[in-house]
């Protein structure tokens, strides 16, 4: 265990910049979610980590050592692929093994490891299968049982689920966040997903467009979102925006938008735009007679016609004011 | 789906072409066949023991030499970045392009002044050559098409560049390895050019050089002259047949991605 660090990182392609003056730490033993729409340097951050693409400026270090030029393989990082990367002539054993073997342990100490983390894992009655032989949920836990039993400084994921079905994906994140905590692991976990990012991480990083833009726990990142990007990206339905003075922006969640009563900020007049019934809550779009679209929970089912007019109102303290730089203002 | 006419159709045309194909071979075996003893005839008249003997040791050395150079030149092609890459990729392309013909004459004073004509080496080295540029682009086209999750996991897990290649890319590579080993078989076993030009001592000839002395010397008997060139083109056959499975997937294997 470690802890990792980027230091003023950047990497190019060309002419294009993926990761753009990257600093960002993370803890030892601890979570850190790198959550991004595509294209926005999470998968280029954690390869640089991995040591799979070279850093064009700054410093990486895992523990205290600069790996700015450390070989992949004397990192002491394990990773587990979006596609598993299993070896398919191997059997599972041999998969998990390889690693172990690499690294010149002895036969004893490699079985016994390999046989401790299937028992974490539930993997035991699929030891003598082939990669092929199984389905996407056990090889997603293969790929995991590869990299955990390698007791790796840092583990990386990059999308480890995004190919399962989503009632395994919501068992899987489960599985991964009580792994976590018992094995005391520093991972760092890429995904596109924000509910993932929300669910599994003790911290996130917010990145877009090869920029970090916020640091901090989920709750930090839902009440208090840096800019407008966090605020528009964190959070389902996202954030709304209402023009201010100034070219300044409001933005407010679906919870703190609500049909209008005494007491709210408001009123907002405007027609219904959507309705969409949840069960639990009705999500009620509303396009707003000044041209911006509100999105209000409300509980329980609500009766609304599309084009019917209606009035809102805000609750004051769950409005975010950011000014014409997308700062909160 | 293709209906019941259209499939018996493609049948009857594929049968044909199967018939034109096949109907000249058809007609060398019943030929050979026609005559009793014809086998044994050709067999000690043309020395054909000799000349298999010689087209053995050369194939299985070209195909020995070159597998191994394509599979690391591949290798390092299809998955490594190196300064100069592609431009020596093209260079080794001209192996491919420039025919043979258009070379043998300043390769047999070359291995003349170097003393290898009338020796194996003069019909190794050339044809080994000439193996390794197809070699290479085919092996790298397979290892391009290899998921580079898969070199990026071993390297993780700490194997070398080496281990990487032979214990988890490699087991992967065979159906591609063992169509590249039939084809360099096959055209080893039947170049003709290079033998004839690179050896004059009758014990080196290679078996299509000595069924061509042998045809020379026995224009007429038609029997005997079927029976050489079944002698001699058995190997390449049974290396077919034997590989047939594997080769099949590999040529597939190289055109459309699994």
């Amino acid at each position: 265990m470690a802890q990792a660090s980027f230091e003023g990182v950047v990497k190019r392609f060309g002419a294009v910049e993926a990761v753009r003056d990257l600093t960002l730490e993370v803890r030892d033993g601890e979570l850190m979610v790198l959550v991004g729409p595509s294209g926005s340097g999470k998968t280029t951050a954690l390869r640089m980590l991995a040591g799979l693409e070279a850093v064009d400026a700054g410093r990486i270090e895992i523990g205290s050592r600069v790996v700015n030029d450390v070989s992949p393989r004397d990192r002491d990082v394990a990773m587990v692929f979006q596609d598993y990367a299993l070896y398919p002539q191997m059997t599972v054993r041999d998969n998990m093994a390889f690693g172990l073997r690499r690294r010149g342990l002895e036969r004893a100490e490699v079985d016994r490891r390999v046989a401790e983390t299937c028992r974490t894992l539930g993997l035991d009655e699929l030891l003598d299968r082939r990669p092929r032989q199984l389905s996407g949920g056990q090889q997603q836990r293969v790929a995991l049982g590869r990299a955990l039993v390698r007791r790796p400084q840092v583990l990386l994921m990059d999308e480890p689920l995004s190919n399962l079905d989503a009632q395994l994906r919501v068992q899987a994140r489960g599985e991964i966040k009580r792994l976590q905590s018992e094995v005391g692991t520093t991972m760092v976990y890429v995904t596109h997903d924000q509910l993932e990012a929300l669910t599994l991480g003790e911290r996130i990083a917010v990145m877009n467009d090869g920029r970090l833009e916020q640091v901090g726990t989920p709750e930090e990142l839902y009440e208090r979102p840096a800019n407008v990007f966090v605020g528009g990206f964190i959070g389902s339905p996202a954030m709304s925006f209402l023009p201010g003075d100034d070219g300044a922006v409001v933005g407010v969640r679906p919870e703190h938008v609500r049909p209008w009563a005494e007491g709210l900020v408001g009123p907002l007049a405007g027609r219904v735009a959507f309705v969409e019934a949840l069960g639990r809550e009705t999500l009620v779009g509303v396009d707003t007679d000044a041209g911006a679209r509100l999105v209000a929970a409300v509980e329980g089912r609500a009766d609304y016609t599309v084009g019917e007019p209606i009035r809102v109102g805000l609750v004051a303290e769950g409005m975010r004011r950011f000014g014409a730089d997308g700062r909160p203002a | 789906m293709i209906d019941r006419r259209e499939q018996v159709l493609a049948h009857v045309v594929l049968g044909l072409f199967a018939l034109i194909a096949l109907a000249p071979v058809a007609k060398i075996v019943v030929t050979a066949l026609g005559e009793p003893g014809s086998f044994s005839t050709a067999w000690s008249d043309g020395h054909f023991g000799t000349y298999l003997r010689s087209s053995v040791l050369v194939a299985v050395a070209v195909v020995a030499i070159s597998s191994v150079l394509s599979i690391l030149a591949g290798y390092a092609f299809g998955l490594m970045r190196f300064r100069g890459d592609q431009l020596l990729f093209y260079v080794l392309l001209l192996g491919l392009m420039v025919p043979l013909e258009a070379t043998i004459v300043p390769l047999y004073y070359d291995l003349r002044d170097l003393g290898l004509t009338d020796t194996y080496w003069a019909l190794i080295l050339p044809q080994a050559g000439v193996s390794v540029a197809f070699g290479t682009f085919w092996m790298r086209a397979f290892f391009r098409s290899v998921p580079r999750s898969l070199v990026e996991a071993a390297r993780l897990d700490g194997a070398s560049s080496w281990s990487t290649l032979w214990r988890v890319i490699f087991p992967l590579a065979r159906p591609a390895v063992l169509t590249m080993v039939v084809l360099v078989f096959m055209w080893t076993w039947n170049e003709f050019l290079l033998a004839l030009v690179m050896v004059s001592d009758e014990g080196l000839r290679t078996a299509p050089l000595g069924l061509a002395f042998f045809q020379g010397r026995n224009t007429t008997d038609e029997a005997l002259l079927a029976a050489g060139a079944l002698i001699v083109a058995t190997p390449v056959v049974l290396v077919y047949l034997f590989l047939q499975r594997h080769f099949i997937r590999g040529m597939l294997s190289g055109a459309v991605k699994a």
